[in-house]
């Protein structure tokens, strides 16, 4: 990323979430992403996709990227704009995200044959929400940044 | 706090279907107790298996893979399997992974056993 910053968002537009790296703690990212969008005005089926999405996001960030240490954190960040909701998912970087999980799309009957049924998180992660952008932090984490349009 | 197992899993028979309950979340806790329904009522002689879900409102990308391995297992075990119960965001879940080509969704359990007994 290079170019101007953009300007801040004001701060009481901004909600932070710093998750231990265990399963389960993605629910209380969702769930605080759902209760936002829906006093935004998003509807109940886009409300769900969200959930979805950030539910992916940092379980990603918990397994790969903080490679499940519980001391390791996961910063959730939500900025509700005029018309739309960005979310920023961040973890501390031990593994770096694989340029090719980002862009993948599997196929049911290839994933059918795999002894390994999973990695459908950022594909979701790409059909649910409306922009999605993948970059690597200043001090080497992962960073996901998806935004959600409101009037859709 | 409970963050990680939050899934009742049961299974009872109806009409020649094994019905299999899954009421809660279903994540990579789950796995070890949907294989264990399915292999309990496949080894039971199941030729028709119903997932019902109960508006479950956590499925994530763990979960759907669980249920592509039982799509294997049912495939080659030959039996059929169905789902019903999916909440409406879920149930375009199912179809865009493309589970629904080998998983018919139905609305509810009624639904479901009614079309059970139109193939039988």
């Amino acid at each position: 990323m290079s170019g101007e910053t953009p300007p801040r968002d004001p701060v009481e537009r901004v909600i932070e979430l710093r998750l231990p790296s265990k399963l389960g703690y993605e629910r209380v990212a969702m769930d605080t992403a759902s209760s936002l969008a829906r006093r935004m005005g998003f509807q109940p089926d886009r409300v769900e996709s969200l959930k979805t999405a950030v539910s992916e996001a940092v379980t990603n960030a918990i397994e790969h990227g903080n490679e499940h240490d519980a001391a390791m954190k996961v910063v959730v960040l939500l900025t509700a704009r005029a018309g739309e909701l960005i979310v920023d998912v961040a973890d501390q970087g031990r593994k770096p995200f694989d340029h090719n999980q980002t862009i993948r799309r599997p196929v049911i009957e290839e994933v059918l044959e795999q002894d390994d049924k999973g990695g459908w998180g950022i594909w979701l992660i790409r059909e649910l929400m409306d922009e999605v952008e993948f970059s690597t932090a200043p001090s080497g984490g992962n960073q996901i940044r998806m935004v959600i349009h409101l009037e859709q | 706090m409970m963050l990680e197992d939050e899934l009742t899993v049961s299974t009872r028979e109806c009409d020649g279907v094994a019905i299999i309950d899954l009421s809660g979340d279903v994540t990579t806790f789950a796995e070890e107790k949907i294989n264990n329904a399915y292999h309990e009522v496949t080894s039971k002689g199941a030729r028709h298996v119903l997932l019902n879900f109960r508006q479950n409102d956590y499925i994530n990308s763990a979960g759907i893979a669980i249920l592509i391995g039982i799509v294997t297992e049912v495939t080659r075990n030959e039996q059929k399997l169905a789902v019903s119960g999916l909440s409406p965001h879920f149930q375009k879940i199912f179809r865009m992974v493309g589970l629904a080509q080998y998983a018919e969704i139905y609305q509810d359990e009624e639904e479901a056993l009614a079309a059970f007994k139109r193939q039988a």
